[in-house]
């Protein structure tokens, strides 16, 4: 006897009564790898992150990150996914204190590559891109940003991701994000309904 | 939507007594400070689990409560309509997804989660193991269910946990089109013709308990419950959340000539607080715990949907990927 609803859709399913009986554990297999996604709210604004996806490749991660992160709402001119495990963090701090004040390792001055810096300038809120940096390596890359990046306001968690890591949006591809405009019925503000709810008082009023 | 009523595990005393003091006096500060709490910070281990479950519980209740809903995409009157909840249903498997991120983020893993879910062995909104009759029912899901997990919500995105926050921040900014879409379908029922204003009031009636139901029992005055809300992992009691629901959407509801199922509701002038009929709680637990209309209906669909997806996951699938916890 197959299960029985009110949506004709799942009774044509046809799903056993007993398929909740034996089940199985999903296996790792269905475990995608891991992308941080970063969107630019408008122009001469900072890249920030948005969150995480799930996504078998780069470019698959950039299609499910805009779907995630640029729908309506939140307008989103340019998108980057980083993989996860490319980025590294450094240590958190908290209560005023500075990542860059504990560093003691001085920068090697070697410019071999591009790196690219994140910040967290408020505990909850998102890090946002800092700027570019020339290093050896992550570490190295991490102490030539405090002279090129520190600032009066204290940073409490760094980033640092090698330039070519990035996928971002192609310049010419800002077309992508028109599609907003003609979605009004995705927006609050298409649902205007005071007047009916006044015209109808005024009936009842005038019927009672 | 769709946090809410969240029922809280009850630990031993004596796991936070096995802590660190001088770590968990740190954490303490760091929260009495107004700071978030981020994912690789050092956290007790029933910081960890609640959060974990409640995140997790909010996560299933979005994709579960997609499917009451998504039932009436085909069937909502007019395109505009149908545009309109496809976006919406869209939307709460978004929120589904922001969600399992922010508890993975805690160190268990979206395929634990989701086998969790189907076994049973984790909870979603009690709601929605009710079945959606009419259209009118899925007016009221999206205008009051909608409302009240809104209220749930922004209580929580105040919490100390910051890729919580984070998600919820984004969640109740798209909720806002939720409800006036919501708002705006009763609306057009309740002042239309008399078997669409019958349509409408038969859904209230349907659906006043299992309103009721949503923001849980009043809890419990326990220790546990005072750790969690000095932790600030939970943000307002059931009761205060049902309150506030009911002092925001009750007089929404009568301006419509709407009526509520229960004789008892009225708001008392001098207590400023809303008296009504005590929610049937043995059949909320009847319910919570298997018994419902739908309960084998809605983890039989979950179950299938992921069975039916597995050859595409597979295809996807590349052999050196491996599992990387979101940093943020």
């Amino acid at each position: 006897m197959a299960l029985q609803s009110l949506d004709p859709r799942v009774s044509r399913l046809g799903i056993a009564e007993d398929s909740l009986s034996h089940l199985v554990p999903k296996g790792d297999l269905d475990q995608f790898e891991t992308y941080e996604a970063f969107v630019q709210v408008k122009e001469n604004k900072p890249f920030e992150h948005a969150g995480p996806v799930h996504a078998p490749n780069e470019e698959m991660a950039f299609l499910f990150a805009k779907e995630q992160y640029s729908r309506r709402g939140m307008f989103c001119i340019a998108l980057c996914v980083i993989k996860t495990e490319n980025i590294r963090a450094s240590h958190f701090t908290d209560n005023g204190q500075d990542v860059y004040d504990t560093l003691d390792a001085t920068a090697s001055g070697e410019e071999t590559e591009s790196f690219e810096i994140f910040h967290l300038m408020k505990r909850g809120k998102q890090h946002k891109y800092a700027g570019n940096v020339m290093a050896r390596d992550y570490d190295d890359a991490l102490v030539a940003a405090k002279s090129l990046y520190q600032s009066a306001k204290p940073v409490f968690n760094i980033w640092v991701v090698k330039s070519e890591d990035i996928l971002a949006t192609d310049e010419d591809d800002q077309d992508i994000w028109d599609t907003l405009k003609e979605k009004q019925y995705r927006e609050a503000i298409a649902y205007k309904a005071q007047d009916k709810i006044k015209a109808f008082k005024e009936e009842q009023a005038a019927q009672a | 939507m769709y946090g809410g009523g969240n029922v809280f595990e009850t630990m031993k005393a004596t796991a936070l007594a096995d802590e660190d003091p001088v770590k968990l006096a740190e954490f303490e500060a760091r929260i009495d400070r107004g700071e978030k709490i981020e994912p690789t910070d050092w956290m007790p281990q029933l910081y960890r689990k609640q959060l974990i479950r409640m995140i997790e519980q909010h996560a299933h209740s979005e994709i579960i409560g997609a499917l009451p809903e998504g039932t009436w995409i085909t069937r909502a009157p007019g395109f505009k309509r149908k545009l309109a909840l496809m976006a919406k249903v869209q939307d709460e498997v978004g929120h589904g997804q922001l969600l399992y991120s922010a508890a993975e983020t805690l160190g268990k893993s979206r395929e634990a989660m989701l086998d969790d879910l189907v076994s049973g062995k984790s909870k979603y909104s009690n709601i929605f193991n009710y079945p959606a009759f009419t259209w009118a029912d899925s007016c009221f899901i999206s205008w009051l269910v909608d409302a009240g997990a809104i209220v749930n919500q922004v209580a929580n995105s105040k919490g100390s946990y910051g890729p919580y926050c984070r998600a919820l921040e984004r969640i109740c900014a798209e909720e806002s089109f939720h409800l006036k879409y919501g708002h705006h379908c009763v609306i057009h029922l309740a002042t239309g013709t008399k078997k669409q204003r019958e349509m409408m009031q038969a859904a209230v009636n349907r659906w006043w308990a299992p309103m009721m139901h949503f923001f849980g029992p009043s809890d419990k005055i326990s220790v546990h419950s005072e750790i969690l809300m000095r932790w600030k992992v939970k943000m307002a009691s059931n009761d205060a959340c049902r309150q506030q629901f009911l002092d925001m959407y009750v007089p929404k509801i009568w301006e419509l000539g709407l009526t509520i199922p229960d004789e008892k509701l009225r708001k008392n002038p001098e207590t400023g607080e809303w008296e009504f009929t005590e929610p049937d709680w043995e059949e909320f637990k009847r319910v919570i715990n298997g018994d419902g209309p739908c309960n084998k209906e809605r983890l039989a669909v979950r179950k299938l949907a992921e069975e039916r997806g597995r050859w595409v996951r597979k295809a996807l699938l590349a052999p050196k990927a491996k599992y990387v916890t979101p940093l943020a």
